[in-house]
């Protein structure tokens, strides 16, 4: 699907496969190289399991470089910032799968860390990942691409996104919420992430004050969307799901709480508000085409790189 | 009381540790304010304000002090080691690892706040740390807080504490483990939290590369010293003594240095790294340098 912004049409339609695909297989050989295995072996290849796992779509890290690029910004300033964004989103996830939380066998199509490692290693292969994530932004951006300031404002959103008001507050309210906080564990969970890949990337352009406002509210607005789109898919093949399954997934779905049409509506007003902070970007030119692509991937889902988030 | 050549009075180790929690504390205590949603914050002000000795956070200070800098600059670092600290405490008390229902005498935090609010209470205490400095600290250079939050971040990762987690799980119930491997594991998971600390405050006191390599030392040695002293107290202390439960180093059949050299060698090695780390100081003003001497005869000395 192509974007389609309400005035000044594109020249040539932009090819999100092929970008996307460019940059994943360039953020994949970076976190390869990010996490080389030493001794003691185990908790390395721990690691590397869950950050290299294949069909990982790379939303976080491909938001980031694509925001630092709208600004003008060199790739290679995003790029440590991006494969952090992963490292640390990877923690999360593997400590959100642990028996004592979501309790969920597999993800993103195989099964999850601690079914192979055990729940020690989980738990301590998450609690590396999230100080690597901030080391490899200090010791590998380039200095005379983003100045030490900038590095600093970087380290403070990621934490903050990851912490105790941000994805942390979602996973809590997820496992202990009842069926109103429905919309704020989306906002956390879902929407934390890609708000806090949209702005690391503009600050590491250099984007201004209001230019970073927006980015936030455009990356909250496609994470969730992406979310709520997802919710809506499962709805419509939930044949395959266990009662137990849909029970589980209860708290945390839109259709559950609020209906599909409802959460179609939702969608769309989504979709809408985030290329609606997208327009004070067109002086930017081709370069904002591949933020309105987003917008439509995370409602499409135009095409999959095979597995799930 | 006597004093020294320069009619200074001595060195009053017990006002001085007392001093600095109090401010340690009082930093801590704002830093980790409680709002929504309050759960989650109310675990992570538990174990953090749980009392504790505040070992880490003074030696961050007097580190800081000793290069020439001010609290002040170091505070924020010192939180931020005592929120690490925590956090792997929080991890390690888990059922799926070493399964702790005392710390620092009260319940551990899953006891009560139950599993998957203890796993994100240290999550969140693990990024908070980092926020911290990067927003807190003031009247130093972004150079300076840059290099400290890269030194945080390698002395906590899988090449520091998580390291010495990794292979202490895995070495336990093994025989044959040795003395190298059991320096390896209190390296990494005792001593490179101790050498973060003390590295960041002389960071960002202002202190000079060779200063902060040889607090480096220092550290290292001290951490070192820290768990051979752990290791004798498990063994001849008991849990009230303690404040966490005793003995649980024998249960779990876990090597440590009284096993591997016995008692007395235990405490002759005790003596010689606090020998060693003393050393690390010559150079140094000798009456700045009093607050680091103290804390390691402190840490040599301890009853629990």
């Amino acid at each position: 699907a192509t974007a389609a912004p309400t005035r000044s049409p594109k020249p040539r339609p932009f090819d999100l496969k092929t970008y996307w695909a460019t940059l994943i297989a360039e953020i994949n050989q970076k976190l390869d190289e990010a996490i080389p295995v030493q001794y003691p072996e185990r908790i390395y290849e721990a690691m590397r399991y869950s950050v290299l796992a294949e069909g990982a779509k790379r939303a976080p890290p491909v938001m980031c470089v694509t925001a630092c690029e709208l600004f003008g910004g060199d790739r290679l300033a995003a790029f440590p910032t991006a494969c952090a964004l992963e490292m640390v989103h990877s923690a999360s996830l593997i400590h959100d799968d642990l028996p004592c939380m979501d309790d969920d066998p597999s993800r993103r199509g195989q099964p999850s860390n601690h079914t192979v490692y055990g729940v020690d290693m989980a738990i301590l292969a998450g609690d590396a990942l999230f100080p690597l994530g901030f080391r490899h932004i200090v010791s590998q951006t380039p200095s005379d691409l983003v100045p030490e300031p900038c590095l600093l404002r970087v380290i403070a959103e990621i934490a903050r996104s990851v912490g105790s008001t941000g994805m942390a507050a979602g996973q809590f309210l997820d496992l202990e919420g009842g069926p109103n906080s429905v919309d704020f564990v989306q906002e956390k969970k879902f929407g934390e992430m890609a708000e806090c890949s949209a702005v690391c990337g503009g600050l590491l352009g250099g984007a201004e004050d209001e230019e970073i406002r927006r980015l936030r509210r455009y990356g909250r607005a496609v994470g969730v969307l992406y979310q709520v789109v997802e919710d809506i898919l499962e709805e419509q093949t939930k044949s395959g799901m266990s009662d137990e399954e849909k029970n589980k997934k209860k708290g945390k779905s839109y259709v559950r709480l609020y209906g599909i049409e409802k959460a179609m509506e939702v969608a769309e007003e989504l979709k809408d508000k985030a290329k609606k902070e997208l327009n004070a970007f067109e002086k930017y030119g081709d370069r904002v085409a591949p933020l309105y692509s987003f917008v439509d991937y995370a409602a499409e889902r135009g095409f999959t790189f095979g597995g799930s988030s | 009381a006597t004093e020294d050549k320069e009619g200074r009075p001595p060195f009053n180790f017990k006002e001085y540790m007392l001093e600095k929690a109090n401010s340690v504390n009082a930093a801590l205590e704002s830093s980790v304010l409680l709002r929504p949603p309050l759960k989650i914050h109310e675990a992570m002000r538990y174990s953090l304000l749980a009392g504790g000795k505040r070992v880490r956070p003074v030696l961050c200070i007097a580190a800081c002090e000793l290069v020439g800098g001010q609290e002040s600059m170091a505070m924020p670092s010192a939180c931020a080691v005592e929120m690490i600290h925590t956090m792997s405490l929080i991890h390690d008390d888990l059922p799926c690892m070493d399964n702790d229902d005392l710390r620092r005498g009260k319940p551990t935090n899953h006891k009560v706040f139950g599993e998957d609010v203890a796993v994100l209470a240290g999550d969140a205490l693990l990024a908070y740390a980092f926020e911290h400095i990067a927003v807190e600290t003031k009247g130093v250079s972004s150079t300076r807080i840059v290099r400290a939050i890269f030194e945080l971040a390698k002395s906590i990762g899988a090449e520091g504490l998580v390291a010495g987690q990794v292979v202490d799980i895995s070495s336990e119930g093994i025989a044959g483990v040795g003395l190298e491997q059991l320096e390896f594991i209190h390296l990494h998971k005792t001593a490179a939290l101790l050498e973060a600390s003390v590295v960041l405050g002389a960071i960002m006191g202002g202190g000079s590369n060779e200063e902060v390599e040889k607090l480096r030392s220092f550290a290292r040695c001290i951490g070192l010293l820290f768990q051979v002293v752990d290791d004798i107290l498990d063994l001849t202390q008991s849990s009230q003594e303690l404040g966490k439960t005793a003995g649980k180093d024998l249960v779990a059949d876990k090597v440590t240095y009284p096993k591997l050299m016995g008692i007395e060698k235990s405490r002759e090695l005790a003596s010689k790294l606090n020998k060693d780390a003393r050393e690390q100081l010559f150079g140094f003003d000798i009456a700045k340098a009093a607050p680091l001497i103290a804390l390691a005869d402190y840490i040599a000395n301890r009853q629990n």
